[in-house]
């Protein structure tokens, strides 16, 4: 009667060193077929299957657009939503919005296909799309089912008041005899980056927090959820997403948050719908301007002190009044990603001996770079680390890939070395690449071990079945002892017991 | 001060986070070489403890126009794409030990012993300070400041000068000479005054011209100060054998009265002058310039040591060194082959009469004729503690007697500390230079040379003479060769330990890849090829199976002489397989491509040695510069067994020349799957085959090649295939690089004759 046993990792790992069975070195064949699946993998189609950078929506608009249709036409109460809707439109659809304004009659769509060129119906359509996802479009059928589009009502009427009086904020900038001396661009600038950037390590749980924010613990949990993985009993870590999420860069980032803040809305009892009509609302705000507090309803009043935490605003007191002032992070909110790709310098730069020099003097850029080197001195200004094998395996345990790694390196880059072909020295490169394998050359397979066959004919019947039907992974003849795959478990079951 | 003490003291430690068992093991095995450790890379295991976090420094307005950071704990960094890069190079290089020197950023360390160079080049407290800090895009912490304090407040004051054959010890301040007399060891070394011998306080009085210091251009406007005035000098005398230990005890670590040893040449009217200038078409490069600029800074001779990498031309230097002191020289080298290539260059570079320099060896026992002259010799020539000839006892009783102007010491990072010691002790010099292109610096026994010889006095940065086109520009490279499945199995099984090398350097996989480059180089490129082997079995079976010549220890310098010519000639002959007798001695300018199958474990000075050999600049100088026709014109391989001891060692091989800013590209895919059957051990049988033969080779018979200098300094170079320990060989036992293993003259570790090979007993018995 043969004994099935669970097959432990550790046994498993016994054949491997004893044998070098199949499973550290893979045969030919196997190597081969690996390679084609990782060139496919990199091939033209990659793009699709490869794991895009998901955490954010890439827009605020995408987020608006989510909302159900009755939210949406709210939102279109506001002229300054629908300003901030036309502005995030591509070319093509805003031109649309201009030449349907005033048109109030549904517009065939077969029609509008006319107004392009064959070429360009791929950008019409998106166009379209877009124009109909947020609903400044509005999709008519006729009796003969033509479909037609309209514009949307509130849109169309609040563009018109707008075009023709132009749009004026629900509150005035107060004086410079109220306010004295207000920070400097300049100032502001660095005041919201140090807001951000305190944020950020909080978000990361460093332990090189100064002063912490007055995000409650469970407003916290919420913006870390889906950035940081915690293991029982351990302390939280960065996961991938969390680790994309801070190569990625401030707008983006806030993007990010800003849709965390507005999806838990309702778990605060506040209408998303009111938040996202004061973000875009601020948006339109002048920067650097005081605007008085006592203008703000009560949920904009507690939003805006969690946007100060953000570096949104600034708060002052004045004597009498208090006021916020917003910051270049809150105008530029409604601006879409594309556009506010203003490229910052770079200050990463790799030497082929694995040392590593970042020119910052940022505690966030010394966390970020400790997640996959490490540390050796902190200047002023400059960083110095080394990349090591122990601190890329520690980056790969917290599911960080290599190519994260490059990338980041790569796109950080210092303008000095950023014209050098490669960016990162070549065997750098090579070399987080190699390690990462390194690690993947090991596989585990969840499997069976049968051994005490009654006889050698027994014994062999059963490994020409499991190897029959490829699930054989090793076998033992001399001692009679075979491992299987565990999805053949149960098939294998059924064999020994119909040979008996 | 107490800040500037505990720095002082920390800086030291750095070592010795691996020094307790390496101290140990150095003593036990220290009369068999240089030191070569391989497992401790001091900066790893301690910045590991501690973080260092500057933070706090205050930044300059203007710090983007500075080149360089300085830390409190010594560390610099410094930029290379400054304005400023050169002269701060050029600043850092003379106060401070390279760590490492890649492409943009260069990392310096302050040491004690950099600061005694800097001082011995005449570079004073208050300057290295000010430039400092001038260059540095921070305040200085008041750490360095201290720290440079204290360690320079006593440099420069004492100073060991040779004169009519006697030592003194001489010194402008006579209160330091009476801090010395305090101590023991200097007490001892004291030779009384003849005349008084009751007043033991008491100085020799002499008064000596200031120097002049000149001719440095550190920065604009930081000339340094002159001081020409008349010094009273006071002096006394020491015991000639108890200079080295007067010497030591002077260092930081002990009395901190570091001694600068000068030689004012110009001035010696005692020895005779030897008429030899450099010819008109020896043109010293740049840096061959500098390097001696820095010898002769104060129109004096100062002893120390210069670091050029392999064909960089050190000779030249030598040479030229030779040429302005025009006083007789006494020229060392390790072996027969140099000293012949050494007398070579004298002859080239220099007007000097044939007469007037002759070769002192085994075979050549030549005498120079007239006053003064230049003796080429070896290390073990003058060291030998045995019974000699009488022609070799001669020359030797006049090379103990003459006060030599300048010791010319080549190779000085091969040589044993010992040997050194007699070869100081045996030869009165005014000026000594050692040669090198290797000063490992994590070696304690560097330090060794700062009182045997001296400070470094100057160290190229390979990577701008490569862009200069000076030295070749090699593309070094990784091969990784997965092990086979039957040569892993065998790897993995305990009753093989002692063969593990040779199971991961007969991997047949390595073997296709080695010969796959062979072929790829000879045929597509019309390269000469070098393949380096240490394990003899290899070595043998590499060459049987490629029809390749070799050499190794016991090749006879007839055959040896016949394969190299052919090498060099033989449009037929392009690849040849050296063991490890071809690290050092051998010169084959001609070779441009190098494939190492296998070496000794972490030796970091083999591994750059090696690369030397294929170093020298070849084709035109346009072509070679930067951005020039060929990228790359000389190519290093190193081939190692994946999952194998060869991968942990090799990185550590390769950190001296990461250090030097040479990156290693490695290659996972070779050799290419598509070549099948057009390589050798294609098929399982012949793969199984060669394991047979593995496994069943002796244990005597896979053992590392030991190599024996001849106690009277010929390099007859014996093979002993010894069955040591594995451990040894990988050099997990020694910890030391086992070149020169003491001839039978040294005294120490005689074989029992009934263990030595069969060949060889009869030489012995």
């Amino acid at each position: 009667m043969p004994q099935q046993a669970l097959l432990l990792d550790s046994s498993l790992m016994n054949c491997i060193i004893c044998n070098c069975c199949i499973i550290l070195h893979p045969s030919r064949e196997h190597k081969k077929r690996r390679r084609l699946q990782g060139r496919r993998r990199r091939g033209p189609g990659a793009a699709a299957k490869m794991p895009q950078v998901m955490v954010v929506a890439r827009n605020f608009m995408d987020m608006v657009a989510a909302l159900p249709a009755a939210k949406l036409d709210m939102l279109y109460d506001s002229a300054f939503i629908c300003e901030a809707v036309l502005r995030s439109f591509p070319p093509l659809a805003k031109k649309y919005v201009i030449q349907m304004l005033y048109v109030s009659a549904p517009m065939l769509a077969a029609a509008m296909q006319e107004w392009v060129l064959d070429e360009y119906a791929s950008k019409h359509k998106v166009a379209i799309d877009r124009l109909l996802q947020l609903r400044v479009f509005v999709e008519v059928r006729d009796r003969r089912k033509e479909v037609s589009y309209k514009m949307n009502n509130k849109f169309q009427a609040n563009m018109q008041k707008y075009l023709v009086s132009g749009g004026c904020l629900p509150r005035e900038p107060l004086p410079f005899s109220v306010t004295g001396r207000l920070p400097t661009l300049v100032e502001l600038e660095n005041y919201a980056l140090d807001q951000w950037e305190c944020f950020l390590l909080q978000l990361i749980n460093s332990s090189q927090v100064e002063k912490g924010t007055t995000f409650s613990s469970s407003m916290m949990k919420t913006f870390q959820r889906g950035l940081l993985s915690s293991r029982d009993g351990e302390a939280a870590k960065l996961s991938e997403n969390g680790f994309q999420f801070l190569l990625m860069e401030t707008n983006a980032q806030l993007w990010y948050i800003m849709r965390e803040y507005i999806s838990s809305a309702e778990e605060r009892g506040v209408d998303p719908t009111d938040l996202i009509s004061f973000l875009l609302e601020l948006s339109f705000h002048t920067q650097g301007a005081a605007y008085s507090l006592s203008t703000l309803t009560e949920v904009q009043r507690v939003a805006i002190m969690d946007l100060m935490e953000l570096g949104l605003v600034k708060l002052q007191q004045g004597r009498k009044d208090s006021w916020f002032i917003p910051t270049k992070l809150a105008t530029n909110l409604s601006s879409s990603l594309s556009d506010s790709a203003a490229s910052k310098e770079g200050i990463v730069v790799v030497e082929t001996n694995f040392r590593l020099y970042a020119y910052s003097a940022s505690k966030l850029h010394c966390e970020i770079l400790r997640l996959f080197s490490r540390v050796e001195y902190q200047l002023p200004n400059l960083i110095v680390g080394a990349i090591t094998k122990e601190s890329l395996y520690g980056a790969f345990d917290n599911g960080i890939t290599a190519e994260q790694i490059i990338s980041f390196l790569q796109q950080n880059a210092h303008p000095r070395v950023i014209d050098k072909i490669p960016i990162v020295p070549e065997n750098v490169t090579d070399q987080i690449r190699l390690w990462e394998n390194d690690r993947n050359r090991v596989e585990m397979v969840l499997s069976h071990v049968y051994e005490d066959f009654p006889s050698k004919d027994m014994f062999e019947q059963c490994c020409d079945h499991a190897r029959d039907n490829g699930y054989l992974l090793w076998e033992d003849a001399k001692k009679m002892r075979l491992i299987v795959n565990a999805e053949f478990h149960q098939e294998m079951r059924e064999f020994l017991r119909r040979q008996r | 001060m107490a800040g500037g003490d505990g720095d002082r003291a920390r800086a030291p430690k750095r070592y010795k986070s691996s020094a307790p068992s390496k101290a140990a093991l150095v003593d036990e095995t220290a009369e068999m070489n240089y030191a070569d450790d391989f497992d401790d890379d001091a900066r790893d295991g301690d910045n590991e403890v501690k973080k260092r976090d500057f933070t706090k420094l205050e930044l300059k307005p203007d710090h983007v126009n500075r080149p360089l950071w300085a830390c409190a704990d010594g560390r610099i960094f410094l930029e290379t794409f400054s304005p400023l890069y050169k002269q701060a190079y050029d600043f850092l290089i003379a106060i401070a030990e390279p760590v490492c020197r890649p492409e943009s950023m260069h990392e310096y360390n302050l040491t004690p012993h950099s600061l005694y160079a800097a001082v011995s080049v005449g570079l004073e407290t208050t300057t290295i300070i000010s430039v400092l800090s001038k260059l540095s895009k921070t305040k200085l912490p008041h750490e360095i400041i201290d720290f440079i304090h204290g360690s320079t407040a006593n440099y420069g004051k004492v100073k060991l000068v040779l004169k009519k054959n006697q030592y003194f010890v001489e010194s402008p301040f006579p209160e330091v000479l009476k801090t010395l007399l305090n101590d023991d060891v200097i007490l001892k070394a004291r030779k009384a005054p003849e005349d008084c011998l009751g007043a033991s306080s008491s100085f020799a009085v002499s008064k000596t011209a200031g120097e002049i210091a000149s001719g440095h251009d550190l920065l604009d406007g930081m000339e340094l100060a002159a001081a020409t005035e008349d010094k009273e000098t006071h002096s006394f005398e020491i015991d000639s054998n108890q200079v080295e230990n007067v010497k030591q005890r002077c260092l930081p670590n002990a009395l901190n009265f570091p001694m600068l040893e000068e030689y004012d040449f110009r001035n010696d009217t005692v020895n005779p002058d030897l008429d030899m200038e450099l010819k008109p078409q020896a043109r010293p490069r740049p840096y061959q310039e500098k390097s001696l600029s820095k010898m002769f800074g104060n129109g004096r001779a100062r002893s120390g040591i210069i670091v050029l990498p392999c064909g960089a031309g050190k000779s030249l230097v030598g040479v030229s060194a030779a040429c302005r002191i025009k006083k007789s020289c006494l020229c060392l080298a390790t072996n027969a082959v140099s000293v012949d290539q050494w007398a070579f260059q004298f002859k080239l570079w220099s007007t000097i009469r044939d007469e007037h320099i002759s070769r002192f060896t085994s075979d050549n026992k030549e005498k120079f004729r007239g006053m003064a002259g230049v003796v080429v010799t070896t290390y073990n020539m003058v060291a030998f503690g045995g019974k000699r000839s009488e022609d070799s006892e001669k020359i030797i009783e006049e090379i103990r007697s003459r006060e030599w102007g300048l010791l010319l010491m080549d190779e000085v990072h091969v040589v044993p500390a010992h040997m050194f010691r007699k070869v100081i002790s045996i030869t009165k010099s005014h000026c000594k230079l050692g040669l090198t292109a290797t000063l490992v610096r994590e070696d304690e026994r560097i330090t060794d040379l700062n009182f045997l010889i001296g400070p470094k006095l100057y160290e190229a940065n390979w990577l701008d003479l490569v862009k200069g086109g000076f030295i070749a520009n090699v593309q070094c490279a990784e091969v990784w060769c997965p092990m086979t499945k039957e040569f892993f199995a065998e790897y993995l099984k305990k009753e093989n330990s002692k063969k593990k090398q040779v199971l991961y350097v007969m991997n047949p996989n390595k073997f296709r890849a080695c010969e796959f480059l062979i072929r790829f180089h000879e045929q597509q490129r019309g390269d000469k090829i070098i393949v380096f082997a240490d394990n003899l079995f290899a070595l043998t079976a590499y060459a049987m199976k490629l029809r390749k010549p070799m050499i190794y220890g016991a090749t006879s310098h007839a055959e040896r002489t016949r394969i190299l010519y052919q090498f060099k000639n033989s449009p037929e002959v392009n690849t040849v397989f050296l063991s490890k007798v071809g690290d050092n001695s051998i010169d084959i300018p001609e070779a441009n491509v190098i494939i190492q199958i296998s070496s000794h474990a972490g030796s970091r000075r083999q591994e750059a040695q090696r690369l030397g050999r294929i170093l020298r600049a070849k084709g035109k100088h346009q072509d070679r510069m930067a951005g020039g026709k060929e990228e790359y014109n000389a190519f290093f391989y190193s081939l190692v067994s994946t999952d194998t001891q060869e991968m942990y060692y090799s990185t550590k091989r390769q950190q001296f020349l990461i250090d030097q800013g040479y990156s290693f590209k490695v290659i996972t895919s070779s050799p290419p799957p598509d070549e099948g059957p057009n390589l050798s051990f294609h098929t399982l049988d012949e793969q199984l085959d060669l394991l047979g033969k593995v496994l069943s080779a002796g244990d005597d018979m896979i053992g590392v090649e030991h190599l024996e200098e001849d106690s009277d300094g010929k390099a007859l170079l014996k093979a002993r295939r010894s069955a040591g320990l594995m451990s040894a060989f990988s050099g997990a036992g020694g910890m030391v690089y086992m070149e020169y293993n003491t001839g039978k003259g040294n005294g120490a570790k005689k074989k029992d004759p009934a263990k030595r090979h069969t060949l060889f007993k009869k030489r012995y018995t």
